[in-house]
């Protein structure tokens, strides 16, 4: 089954190889009054679908000073039922008047019968869900007319009949559906504590030139019946554990546009331009070495 | 095993309050019990919702205290879930709810504050639009002003209430004097919401002005408007209020 998206799509993306900051209401009249260096913003697609206003308005005024990337948390594309036409629709509205350097959603679920339980939820990796999810892919490229980028969701639970194990399905939904990789650093980290795996090894899957952008967040800790589950509720700074493996992944894939995401107790602009510093020192050390195109292994030896 | 349908139906009962059980033998427990494990979603859900509700009817929240309000939004998300997933835009019948709500019926301007609050959030979100100016008015016609129908700017809202919601509304604001208190028998409000500009006025109105803006943004005429309003407060009052609402941009080009 070809499923890839017939779909004349856009240039690549705009979004520069560096850091960038999810964009909050709290720091927008500082960013415009300060505009400090950071190479891209991201926002929540679903809080700027309102026809006007002042959020809107803010959003255009940033469009103007910096790359913009849309980051979508409602599709929930892993829903078994047919995607939110309306939802979608507003989307591309939203979509033509910014002309974002990237658009993502998430490898989860959000909807069920209806309800929007405003949570990311991971799937049971099944060929059902695979054909589902890439079916949803596809109606989104299509919907949108470019490519997109899909997130590694955090985990907090397995399920007994997942048979594909979640770096092989990701990757079959990129080559099914042509879409590119978010590639969320943290996420991996989260998971692999929770259920045991190894998170080197599983970014060590992931192919570098299908990688367009990384996200790095602060996650918890929740005591669970005496034992400690990670929750990624993005409202602390970034634990050197997941640093680590930020800095073994732009080694392995090269630099790649970095979002610092902070979404709960969200702190002083000051502090995501901190923790934004420190991502585009990791990338600024390894700009010239251009990991992705490998020499060619004795192409002329003979 | 369930098919994904079954399976997506069954988690959303339980993220909702409803029973884990029945996914016992489809979530891997590793050390968890199937409801501790679910727990974690559950939790996103009320928590997340619940910050959003937080957001949007702040005053009430405040009014009530945070942890009463994190129960009364836990009653709600179950009850009412959002059914999209714009969420600035959810959240439309919490009023009522809280109208319903028995544990408040000691607090009954709780429901009409939330309503000034949702009414807030319709207008600083509607689309904007050119707006008519009274210079635009003047240059009607005395002949013809008789029979013109304004059109109301997406933005405006209207709400009456037998509590002094605009001085209980800027008690809660950043610029407000901490020792100031209100009055809650200090009486009825007519209030206008308009979001011409940047930000949403609140305009207090008598009630004759009042029913002339009721009037005007159901549609009908200058004429129909001012009849409706003789007899209710002053003679200038009507006059008055039209030129407070032309000035805020209450209504169209």
């Amino acid at each position: 089954m070809d499923q890839q998206a017939q779909t004349a799509h856009r240039l690549e993306s705009p979004i520069p190889a560096r850091a960038g900051i999810g964009l909050k209401a709290q720091h927008y009249q500082e960013i415009l009054e300060t505009q400090p260096d950071i190479g891209w913003l991201e926002v929540h697609s679903e809080n700027y679908m309102c026809q006007g206003g002042p959020t809107h308005n803010w959003l255009m005024a940033m469009r103007e000073r910096f790359p913009i990337s849309m980051h979508g948390v409602g599709l929930s594309l892993g829903s078994a039922g047919p995607l939110d036409k309306n939802h979608l629709g507003r989307l591309r509205t939203l979509e033509q008047s910014l002309e974002p350097g990237a658009v993502s959603e998430h490898l989860s679920w959000s909807i069920a019968d209806g309800v929007y339980l405003n949570d990311l939820i991971a799937l049971p990796y099944t060929e059902e869900s695979l054909d589902i999810f890439c079916d949803h892919v596809v109606q989104m490229q299509d919907t949108l007319k470019r490519r997109v980028l899909i997130e590694n969701p955090s985990s907090y639970l397995r399920y007994e009949h997942s048979v594909i194990p979640e770096p092989e399905f990701l990757l079959a939904v990129a080559e099914r559906t042509d879409c590119r990789i978010l590639l969320d650093v943290n996420n991996v980290y989260v998971s692999a504590k929770n259920h045991g795996f190894d998170p080197i090894d599983y970014i060590n899957q992931i192919p570098g030139e299908l990688v367009k952008e990384i996200h790095m967040a602060g996650h918890s800790k929740t005591v669970i019946g005496g034992r400690t589950i990670r929750v990624d509720d993005h409202g602390s700074p970034i634990c050197d554990a997941v640093w680590d493996l930020y800095n073994h992944t732009i080694a392995l894939m090269g630099p790649k546009p970095t979002l610092i995401e902070w979404d709960s107790n969200i702190p002083e602009l000051g502090v995501l331009l901190g923790e934004a510093a420190k991502a585009d020192r990791v990338l600024d050390q390894h700009r010239h070495t251009d990991v992705t195109k490998p020499e060619p292994q004795h192409a002329h030896a003979r | 095993m369930p098919t994904l349908a079954e399976l997506q139906s069954a988690m959303r009962a339980v993220s909702l309050g409803g029973d884990a059980a029945p996914l016992a033998g489809v979530i891997i427990g590793d050390g968890f019990s199937t409801q501790e494990r679910l727990s974690i979603h559950r939790n996103n859900t009320t928590i997340l919702l619940g910050e959003s509700l937080g957001a949007t009817f702040r005053i009430v929240k405040a009014l009530v205290g945070d942890e009463f309000f994190a129960n009364l939004t836990r009653q709600y998300i179950r009850t009412n879930p959002p059914t999209a997933p714009c969420l600035f835009e959810y959240g439309a019948n919490f009023p009522e709810f809280l109208g319903h709500t028995p544990s408040l019926a000691e607090l009954p301007y709780i429901e009409d504050v939330a309503r000034l609050e949702w009414l807030w959030n319709e207008s600083f979100h509607a689309p904007a639009a050119p707006v008519m100016t009274t210079a635009d008015l003047g240059a009607i016609g005395a002949d013809d002003l008789n029979a013109l129908v304004l059109n109301p700017h997406p933005s405006l809202r209207l709400i009456t209430s037998p509590y002094p919601l605009k001085q209980i509304w800027d008690l809660h604001q950043c610029d407000a004097d901490p020792e100031a208190l209100v009055n809650l028998d200090d009486g009825e409000n007519h209030l206008v919401l308009v979001r011409s500009q940047l930000d949403v006025q609140i305009i207090e109105l008598g009630a004759g002005g009042f029913t002339l803006a009721s009037c005007l943004a159901d549609g009908a005429c200058l004429e129909d408007a001012f009849g409706a309003v003789e007899g209710i407060g002053d003679a200038n009052e009507a006059p008055n209020a039209l030129g407070l609402l032309i000035a805020a941009g209450a209504f169209q080009r």
